[in-house]
């Protein structure tokens, strides 16, 4: 292969990459306080993401990663402080094991777990926020776009649940 | 004072037949599992061990709660993610304090109604004991 083909190939795939949205909820002591000084330094972000300032990523629950994928996010991701350092003490713990229910939730039924993923970073790391957002637009341009079924209503989404179940 | 059916049974497994006390013992606990959010506030509170809080979650419960209910809505988003039907439970992690499976035992249950009582989302009812005097 040429490097022509190659680099056509890696254009389209960012090309396509290119419509996809993640959302990276921030906590507002460390990831957020990290956006800014890297948006204050005119380091280009991708443009996928979509910042959600929290005041700490403890209040993460997995409704809002589940609801952010289901209405319309190729990939979440949830980016605080380091492990130990949380300005409330422990609120990133819990966020890390949130996640890591999500991404148990989410593998039973078949979807991949790498679109949801948990970063730790410090306030004075701004290069740590970019490459986090930079690894996970690559990882969930590498994926296809998140097939959802529509908007279901409550008796037919569980017929189809039980179809589903009988089917397995 | 009458015994109920389940009090007399409890009653027959007591060591000497003898309760110091029957108040409270025999009510017909029911437990409504789709209101359930699994907090496990029953099973910390369970003094016979009949509610266990298990360490795995069931995903089907997620899809089968009504969907103004908090799993209900957790279903809702999932179900139109899922490409196939759930694997089977999954293991909670340590931190996650909700959406945990309750296992319950009818049979060591003593019918004492303290999961009512700690119940926040009231999806425990005790029937009042069908009294045979």
């Amino acid at each position: 292969m040429t490097s022509a083909e190659t680099s056509t190939i890696g254009a389209a795939r960012q090309a396509a990459a290119a419509d996809r949205t993640i959302v990276a909820f921030c906590c507002r002591e460390c990831a957020y306080a990290a956006a800014d000084a890297s948006a204050n330094a005119r380091t280009p972000l991708p443009p996928t993401v979509r910042l959600v300032l929290l005041p700490c990523t403890g209040r993460v629950s997995p409704l809002h990663l589940l609801s952010a994928l289901a209405e319309g996010a190729d990939g979440v991701m949830v980016a605080g402080c380091l492990l130990g350092q949380c300005h409330y003490r422990e609120g990133n713990f819990n966020a890390v094991d949130r996640v890591a229910f999500v991404q148990r939730l989410l593998k039973s039924v078949g979807v991949e777990p790498e679109r949801c993923q948990m970063f730790t970073m410090s306030a004075g790391e701004p290069p740590k926020f970019v490459a986090a957002v930079r690894e996970m637009d690559r990882v969930i341009g590498g994926l296809p776009p998140l097939e959802r079924s529509p908007q279901a209503t409550a008796h037919a989404g569980s017929a189809l649940a039980a179809g589903a179940r009988g089917a397995a | 004072m009458p015994l109920t059916d389940r009090g007399r049974r409890i009653l027959e497994r007591v060591p000497g037949g003898v309760l110091h006390s029957t108040t409270g013992v025999g009510c017909e606990i029911v437990r409504h599992e789709e209101l359930c959010v699994g907090c496990g506030k029953c099973a910390t509170n369970c003094p016979s061990g009949a509610s266990r809080r298990s360490e795995t979650f069931d995903v089907n419960q997620l899809l089968d709660a009504p969907a103004d209910s908090r799993r209900g809505q957790l279903g809702g988003a999932l179900r139109r993610l899922m490409r196939h039907a759930p694997d089977g439970p999954v293991e909670v992690p340590e931190r996650v304090t909700v959406y945990r499976t309750i296992a319950y035992d009818d049979d060591k249950c003593l019918g004492c109604g303290t999961c009512v009582r700690n119940c926040p989302v009231e999806a425990i009812d005790a029937l009042p004991p069908a009294v045979t005097p």
